[in-house]
C-alpha cells in the first residue's frame, strides 16, 4: 500500500507543477502543452488510485480520459489553425499562417 | 502489502490536494481575461472534478464528467469562441448584485450541508428507507428482472429522460456549430511537390 | 516480498520520471524545449508506472499469474482483465500523447514561434 501512496504523491506533484505552467505560460501553446501533461498525469492518478483503494475496476475511466485528453487537445489546435494542420510541407515561420 | 484502504494520511492528502486545486483553478478561470485560456482551465477543472468523483467512489458520474466536461463541453465552448472575440470586453471592477446573490446562495448551501449524514453512514435515511424499498418491492411493483434497470428506467425515469435529452442537445449543438463552420471555412491546402 | 520490491522500484522510478518531466516543463526556456520535457512524462513516466501496476496485477495479491500457477482459472479472470486494460491505457497514452504534442509543435510553428537560442533572449510572440 505504501508504494502506491508514494506513486500517488509523485503524480500529484506532477499535476501541481503542470498546473503552474498552465497558469503562467506566456503563450497559448504553453498552456495547451500543460493541459495535455495534466491529462496524462490524471490518467496515471486514476490508475494508481484504483490500486491504492483496492478497487482496480475503474481502469475504464482512465482509458476514457486518455481519449478525451487527446480529443480535447486536438480540438483546441483545430480551433487555432483549422486548415493548416493537415498540410504536408512547412514554410519558415511567419510566411504561412492562419 | 495490503491493497485495502490503509493509511488515512494519503487519503486526506488526496482530498485536500484535489479540492485545493479545484479552488485555485476556479479562481484562475474567473480572473483570466483571455477566453481561450478560460476554456482550457475549464478543461482542467472538469478533469479534477472527475478525479474527485472517482475518489468518492462514484465512477458513473465520473465517466459522465469526463466525457461531457473534458470532451464535449470544451469543443462546444471552442465553437462558441469561433463566433466571438477571444478577449473579454472590460467591464466594471465590482458588480455588487451578483456578488451578494452568490454569497447568500453559498452560505445557504453550506448551512444545508451541516444537516447531511456522514459519508457512507448506514443509518442515513437513504439506506434505511429508500434502498430497502427498491430492493424488496421492485419485483412486484415494476416487474423488471434487474433492479438497477428498474431504478434507472422506472423509479427514476424522469431523471434518465433529462440526461438523454442533455446528451442529445449537446450532440446537436456540436454538429450545428462545427458542421456549419466547416462549409464556410477555407479549403484545406494541397501538399505541393518539392 | 520480492514482488513488492520490484513494484516499488518500478513505481518509484516512474514517479521520479513524471516529476522530472514536470520540473522540465517549468524550467525550460521556450515552448519547444518544454515539449521535450513533457515527452518524458508522457512516455517514460507513464510506461514505468503502468509497468509497475502490471507486475502487481500479475504477481501481487490476487494476481492472475499466481492464480493460474495454482490452477484456479476462474480467479485469474479479473486480474487478466485489469492487465488488458492497463496495456490498452499505455498504448493509448503513448500513441495519443506523442501525436498531440507533434500537432502542437506544428501549430506553434505555423503560428510563427521561433525556437529559443542562447544569444537572443526568447523571441516568442505573446498571446
Amino acid at each position: 500500500m505504501s508504494v502506491f501512496a508514494v506513486a500517488m504523491v509523485a503524480v500529484m506533484v506532477t499535476m501541481a507543477l503542470a498546473l503552474v505552467r498552465a497558469l503562467r505560460g506566456p503563450t497559448i501553446f504553453d498552456r495547451i502543452l500543460a493541459v495535455n501533461s495534466f491529462g496524462t498525469a490524471t490518467v496515471l492518478f486514476i490508475s494508481v488510485h484504483g490500486y491504492l483503494a483496492g478497487r482496480p475496476d475503474f481502469l475504464d475511466l482512465a482509458l476514457v480520459y486518455a481519449l478525451m485528453n487527446f480529443i480535447g487537445t486536438l480540438a483546441v489546435l483545430k480551433y487555432l489553425h483549422a486548415p493548416g494542420l493537415g498540410a504536408a510541407d512547412l514554410a519558415p515561420p511567419g510566411e504561412e499562417g492562419p | 502489502m495490503d491493497p485495502g484502504r490503509g493509511g488515512c494520511v494519503i487519503d486526506a492528502l488526496i482530498d485536500v490536494f484535489l479540492l485545493g486545486l479545484l479552488v485555485i483553478v476556479a479562481v484562475a478561470v474567473g480572473q483570466s481575461r483571455n477566453l481561450l485560456v478560460a476554456v482550457m482551465l475549464t478543461g482542467i477543472y472538469s478533469l479534477l472534478s472527475a478525479s474527485w468523483m472517482l475518489v468518492l467512489d462514484a465512477p458513473d458520474v465520473a465517466y459522465t464528467e469526463a466525457a461531457v466536461g473534458a470532451g464535449v463541453s470544451t469543443v462546444l465552448m471552442l465553437g462558441t469562441l469561433a463566433l466571438t472575440t477571444r478577449e473579454e470586453k472590460p467591464g466594471p471592477a465590482l458588480e455588487p448584485v451578483p456578488l451578494v446573490v452568490a454569497l447568500i446562495t453559498g452560505l445557504v448551501l453550506l448551512y444545508g450541508t451541516l444537516d447531511m449524514p456522514a459519508f457512507g453512514d448506514p443509518a442515513s435515511p437513504v439506506h434505511q428507507h429508500v434502498a430497502p424499498h427498491y430492493l424488496q418491492r421492485s419485483g412486484e411493483e415494476m416487474g423488471i428482472q434487474n433492479i438497477i434497470t428498474s431504478v434507472l428506467a422506472s423509479y427514476r425515469g424522469y431523471d434518465t429522460l433529462g440526461e438523454t435529452s442533455v446528451v442529445l442537445t449537446a450532440a446537436v449543438g456540436v454538429f450545428a456549430l462545427l458542421g456549419g463552420r466547416r462549409r464556410r471555412g477555407a479549403p484545406v491546402p494541397e501538399a505541393e511537390a518539392p | 516480498m520480492i514482488v513488492e520490491v520490484v513494484v516499488g522500484i518500478l513505481l518509484g522510478l516512474g514517479g521520479l520520471a513524471c516529476i522530472t518531466g514536470a520540473v522540465g516543463l517549468l524550467r525550460f526556456p521556450d515552448v519547444y524545449s518544454r515539449m521535450h520535457a513533457s515527452g518524458v512524462t508522457d512516455t517514460l513516466g507513464a510506461g514505468l508506472v503502468v509497468l509497475g501496476l502490471l507486475v502487481w496485477a500479475a504477481l501481487g495479491d490476487g494476481g492472475w499469474a499466481t492464480a493460474l500457477a495454482e490452477g484456479h482459472a476462474e480467479a485469474a479472470k479479473p486480474g487478466l482483465l485489469q492487465s488488458v486494460k492497463l496495456v490498452s491505457i499505455l498504448f493509448f497514452l503513448w500513441v495519443s500523447g506523442t501525436t498531440a504534442v507533434h500537432a502542437l509543435a506544428k501549430a506553434a510553428w505555423l503560428d510563427g514561434l521561433v525556437p529559443w537560442t542562447r544569444d537572443e533572449e526568447g523571441a516568442s510572440s505573446t498571446r
